[in-house]
């Protein structure tokens, strides 16, 4: 078979492939007779309303001299920890707005960071291509800086987030630049395993964001740069279970539903969307009917549900942060934020 | 008797609020502190003295007066009554002791017979701010009066002093006094000076003035500019001032007065205090002494506690706003509010929605900006007017009056207005603008005559240039960026080791060498990899070849032939099983897997590789392979030696290496750039001030960083972007993920596009540096620039003279080159310009040669400080030409 022949036969499969999802979006087009917000709407559900008083900002934590760009909260939600552009992870008692710890990275350029289920560690990642994870009842040296307790090396790319597996403390899941999501053994410091990479299943692109599953820690989700979310079994790491196609942009941010059963997204587009994970169907779409529609729209950077899921944070790369109501797609528009999360 | 004392304090404080910017020389409060350190030992000594009349005692009774004075210590009354033997009555006694201890040599008969009369005032100053014990203030009147008539020139000094004095001592003591009391009890004290110091110019206008009478009086008393310590040495030895108490150390004696100096230039005993306001433009300011003393480290680490230690801060509850004390969140909000006051202790008043700002009971200072949450609201007497008529609800003074008057405002009938930040201005209770002040040119001529301010537009406006600056200015003030990007191989590595060889002492440590080791170790089987590879390809084409003539040799018997089977391409099966592992391991791209226990097992094996006549064979036709980068041989020519476990890798080596360190991810080095001692006969201030500033490299390497950019974000705060193209990449190709092969130049000029278009980097500089311009010579001749697509336009005006060209070969050659790298430059400007309609900066730099790598940095330094300037030019333009373009 002559190399000719074999480019002609790739092109062909390809073109198949294409036709093949075009299908499959349009079979999912007829499945999918209405979303959500059409199906609340006639069940006659009314959207949640609020008066100014019902959102109103607790507390401001300052300290930081640069942008903040991740945070995380305890199991217990009493304590957060935020990584900075000016190269530090701080500690906060999210009661009384009090530092309990402020840790100076080597690397400045961290990009996300994660508490431990046991609340006794951190772990962040950045630029440096490596996750380090602070033990906060470790011994502070002479400048009162904690020492790392482990360095998790091995990602070729930046490491985009990171996130402890519930109920296990020694696990941890980060996603990479590298296009591939690492279930790591924080005491040993080495990979279980490697989702993506070289199989052929995996993300094509820099892995921005994962998420895990709130109810069945053994599924988790990553959205990448490739426009995609995949979901995955940390047990059966040689392919994603499920791949999720519908935003026209890189996929900045996931999130697990309360429930476990479905997870936001937000992309580059500007549109969240909400994915049911069993089906792979796409049951909402929230985006802002913008009069201008130019290449202006603005980017989700992050999003977060309340607890009750009926709400769902947005914050856009333009300082805004929306509340959506999940059920009826209606917004509430807040400002304040003066960072992007 | 306490609450008159209290009065006495709480009236210096308001006094000190009045006049707090009037004191510039160093002031009464130096001696309070440098007093500090009370030796009770020492007391007794003291009293000794006068009993004795004895000189020599006088020098060490010297650190006794600051004592007493320091206001936040009282000096033990026990040792204090004890101590005079005189017949007076015993406050006064022991004040007059002190009193005489103070005078060095002169006046000691005085302390000692006339129970010193003449100092009575400085006594009973002291005893007010310092114990108070014992209630002094009702004698203050007469003593002073008293001693008036004995040496009134004097008493005028030292009445004033001791209002200094007791104002220290409220500023650090008492801050709660009830402002009311405050104020009458300064009444009361007016007066009381005014009767001691009626003879020469005391009163409250001279408060401003006695800092430098008293300083001069202090010095007298330490021998004219002495070490407060050891009491040696004269004015013009350089010594380090306290912040707090002033209290003048001599070289000698700084470390052990200040200790290590956890809060700054501070005695020991002063740690914790606030510093006086007059210093705070010392804050962080390093002097000539701590430079000898400390390494330039040190002092850096103790400038950085100084200005960063809390007690060293502005606080919040001395600064008042529209009647209400700030709190620490309202104080950080007006100092990082785009024009902030210019905050010192003291009472203010804030106009929230115009954003005048100004002292309490004066007209507006400046308009800061509008907005803020800070302080109470705005009392219609704030600045103290008379006019009727109300801005946003305050009595404006006359001259806002006639300000507005120049503005067009119609007042009459005394209107109440509504002045909005931008200007527009409307009548209370009534919907329509009426008017604009500041949209009149000649408001901004006029409003300096009248000494109002002028909303700095400007401010408004250039926020946005400033914007990316700010932040860290907040921490690292002199902290430059430079953030080095560029494709894989460009000589973006190189560089950034070059710089590191340049301008750090140390420039890699004992680990990053080993791991540099490591990494050239790796690299040189990979090399070894690639011509094991391509020696199988040559093998394969010379049999082929073989073959071919065999057939064309149809004659030829079989023997013969097989026996050619072995061309000089082939190596010994032992090498061969080598040859196979190797290239095994790297198709599976775990080299690094199999180090460093490689290096020990592998050397012979490679040695013997290298010298194998097959290898050598492959290794002349290296041109033809084509991922074999151009340093490689460089390292291959030195593999036998690089292969042994105890190579040590030599500063060539780790300029040629590949990679800075194993983790593909970012690397940055701190660096300043040293004076250059010869640049030129002038180096003025600004080069000076440049020298203290740092610059920090970080060098990003894209490959490992994923090709989306996500990263850039995280960038927004350097100041330029150095983009690294190597120039010789136009006719080298790579593999990319997909098993494309493309240009590399092409594969460049995409990344710069990516970069350059990212909205981060919308007002950022950028600086190409054409890389690998040495090797760009020798290219030239073998491949023709417009191998690249993007070059194809090229053709270059060569001159046709033959005799010429024999004459200037070389230089010919050179100017070849040149005219490449203009090319490139041009083609990349352009590039640039069409993307963001700004201009590129060009540098060419050889990674391997410092001076070139120097003079790039160097320009990147030049381009950042040019960009500043003209930033400050467009200030200076908006407020320059408007004016001006008005009056003609």
């Amino acid at each position: 078979m002559s190399f000719s022949e074999l480019k002609d036969r790739h092109v062909a499969a390809t073109a198949m492939v294409n036709t093949l999802r075009d299908r499959l979006n349009q079979k999912r087009q007829q499945l999918l007779d209405t979303d959500v917000a059409g199906y609340a709407k006639s069940q006659g559900r009314t959207a949640v309303n609020f008066s100014s008083t019902d959102l109103v900002c607790c507390r401001t934590l300052q300290g930081h001299t640069g942008k903040v760009y991740s945070l995380d909260w305890t199991p217990e939600k009493n304590r957060i920890v935020s990584a900075s552009q000016d190269g530090r992870l701080i500690i906060w008692n999210a009661l009384t707005s009090q530092k309990t710890h402020a840790i100076k990275l080597p690397c400045a350029w961290v990009m996300t960071c994660s508490f431990a289920p046991n609340g006794y560690s951190v772990a962040c990642g950045g630029l440096d291509s490596e996750c380090s994870i602070f033990n906060l009842n470790s011994q502070v040296d002479r400048d009162g800086n904690l020492p790392v307790s482990r360095v998790l090396t091995g990602h070729k790319g930046y490491v985009s987030s990171c996130e402890f597996v519930r109920d296990q403390d020694t696990r941890l899941i980060t996603g990479s630049g590298d296009q591939t999501c690492v279930l790591w053994d924080v005491t040993t410091g080495q990979r279980i395993s490697v989702f993506g990479g070289e199989f052929p299943s995996g993300h094509t692109s820099d892995v921005l964001s994962i998420s895990i599953n709130s109810s069945n820690s053994n599924m988790f989700v990553s959205g990448s740069c490739d426009a995609t979310a995949r979901l995955w079994d940390t047990r059966i790491a040689s392919r994603a279970i499920r791949t999720y196609h519908g935003h026209h942009g890189d996929v900045n941010t996931v999130k697990f539903f309360p429930d476990g059963q479905r997870f936001g997204t937000g992309s580059d587009d500007g549109t969240c969307r909400l994915f049911d994970m069993r089906t792979g169907h796409q049951l909402q779409v929230y985006s802002q009917q913008q009069a201008n529609n130019d290449q202006d729209v603005p980017i989700v950077t992050s999003i977060a549900f309340s607890i009750s899921g009926r709400l769902l944070f947005a914050g856009y790369s333009n300082g805004d942060c929306y509340v959506w109501d999940t059920l009826l797609a209606e917004i509430w528009a807040f400002g304040g934020h003066r960072k992007v999360i | 008797m306490d609450r008159r004392r209290m009065v006495v304090l709480s009236a210096a404080e308001s006094a000190d609020y009045s006049f707090a910017d009037e004191y510039k020389g160093p002031p009464l409060p130096y001696d309070i502190p440098h007093a500090v350190p009370i030796d009770v030992d020492r007391i007794p000594l003291a009293a000794v003295a006068p009993v004795s009349a004895a000189l020599p005692d006088l020098p060490v009774v010297h650190p006794l007066p600051s004592p007493s004075s320091s206001p936040l210590k009282k000096p033990p009354p026990p040792h204090v009554t004890p101590a005079p033997p005189l017949p007076a009555a015993s406050p006064t006694s022991v004040i007059e002791n002190r009193a005489a201890m103070d005078r060095p040599g002169a006046e000691v008969s005085g302390a000692l017979g006339s129970f010193g009369f003449p100092d009575r005032s400085t006594d009973l100053s002291e005893v007010v701010d310092s114990s108070g014990a014992i209630g002094f203030s009702d004698e203050l009147g007469d003593g002073a009066a008293w001693s008036n008539e004995m040496m009134p020139n004097r008493l005028s000094t030292e009445s004033a002093l001791s209002s200094e004095f007791s104002f220290r001592s409220s500023a650090s003591g008492d801050g709660d006094e009830d402002e009311a009391v405050a104020l009458q009890a300064k009444k009361a004290l007016l007066v009381t000076f005014q009767e001691s110091g009626q003879s020469s110019c005391c009163m409250s206008p001279a408060v401003g003035v006695t800092p430098r009478a008293r300083s001069e009086d202090l010095e007298m008393k330490i021998k004219k500019g002495a070490c407060h310590r050891c009491l040696k040495g004269s004015r013009f030895t350089e010594k380090e001032t306290c912040l707090v108490c002033d209290a003048k150390y001599c070289s000698g004696c700084v470390l052990r007065a200040m200790g290590s100096m956890p809060e700054g230039r501070k005695c020991i005993s002063c740690i914790g205090f606030p510093i006086l306001e007059s210093n705070r433009e010392r804050l962080g300011r390093s002097s000539r002494v701590l430079k000898k003393l400390l390494s330039s480290r040190e002092v850096q680490l103790v400038m950085k506690a100084e200005k960063d230690c809390e007690a060293n801060q502005l606080r919040p509850e001395d600064i008042c706003v529209n009647g209400t004390k700030l709190s620490l969140e309202e104080m950080v909000l007006l100092q990082s509010c785009s024009c902030p006051p210019n905050l010192k202790p003291g009472l203010y008043w804030y106009d929230k929605v115009s954003g005048y700002w100004g002292k309490e009971g004066h007209k507006p200072d400046r308009i800061i900006t509008p907005h803020l949450n800070v302080g109470g609201t705005l009392m219609r007497n704030a600045s103290n007017g008379n006019t009727g008529i109300l801005i946003n609800g305050r009595e404006i003074t006359k001259v806002e009056l006639q300000m507005l008057k120049w503005a067009g405002v119609h007042c009459a009938g005394n209107p109440h207005f509504w002045l909005n930040a931008d200007g527009t201005y409307l009548e209370e209770g009534q919907k329509n603008v009426k008017g604009q002040i500041w949209e009149k040119p000649i408001m901004k001529l006029l409003c300096p005559v009248l000494s109002l301010p002028f909303p700095s537009k400007v401010a408004n406006e250039v926020n946005n240039l400033f914007n990316r600056a700010v932040p860290d200015c907040f921490d690292t003030k002199a902290l430059q960026k430079l953030l080095l990007v560029g494709h894989h191989e460009s000589g973006t590595s190189t560089i950034f080791k070059q710089a590191k060889f340049l301008y750090s002492s140390v420039p890699f440590s004992e680990d990053e060498r080993e791991d540099i080791k490591l990494m050239i170790q790796t690299s040189i089987y990979n090399y070894l990899a690639i011509l094991l590879e391509g020696r199988e390809r040559f093998e394969e084409e010379s049999l082929d070849e073989q073959r071919d003539k065999q057939h064309l040799d149809s004659s030829g018997d079989v023997a013969f032939g097989k026996q050619n089977k072995v061309t000089e391409y082939s190596i010994s099966p032992r090498l061969r099983a080598f040859s196979d592992w190797l290239l095994k391991i790297m198709a599976s791209g775990n080299l690094e897997a199999i180090f460093p226990a490689a290096t020990r097992e592998y050397a012979p094996l490679v040695e013997e590789l290298w010298k194998d006549s097959a290898i050598q064979a492959t290794y002349s036709r290296r041109n033809e392979l084509q991922s074999l980068p151009s340093y490689a041989s460089y390292f291959l020519e030195r593999v036998v030696d690089i292969s042994r476990a105890e190579y040590e890798p030599s500063d060539m080596d780790i300029l040629c290496a590949d990679g800075i360190n194993s983790s593909n991810g970012v690397a940055y080095t701190d660096f300043q750039f040293p004076c250059l001692a010869c640049v030129g006969s002038s180096i003025d201030d600004d080069d000076q001030q440049e020298a203290l500033l740092r610059y920090q490299l970080i060098r990003v390497h894209t490959m490992g960083l994923g090709e989306n950019c996500k990263w850039l974000g995280m960038f927004e705060d350097v100041r330029i972007v150095i983009f690294c193209v190597a120039i010789t990449d136009y006719d080298e190709y790579y593999e990319d993920a997909n098993g494309m092969v493309r240009n590399k130049m092409m594969e460049s000029r995409r990344i710069f596009e990516g970069i350059a278009s990212h909205p981060t980097f919308e007002q950022m500089d950028f600086l190409l540096i054409l890389s690998k311009i040495d090797l760009l010579d020798q290219k030239m001749d073998m491949a023709p620039l417009t191998l690249c697509d993007w070059f194809d336009d090229y053709n270059p005006v060569v001159s046709y003279h033959p005799h010429n060209k024999d004459r200037r070969g070389a230089q010919i050659g050179a100017t070849k080159a040149q005219q490449a790298f203009h090319y490139t430059a041009v083609k990349f400007k352009r590039l640039f310009f069409s993307i963001t309609g700004r201009k590129l900066y060009v540098a060419q730099a050889n990674g391997l040669d410092g001076d070139s790598v120097d003079a790039a940095l160097r320009y990147a330094k030049e381009i950042v400080k040019w960009e500043e300037r003209l930033v400050c030019d467009i200030l200076e333009s908006m407020y320059g030409t408007e004016p001006s373009s008005y009056s003609h």
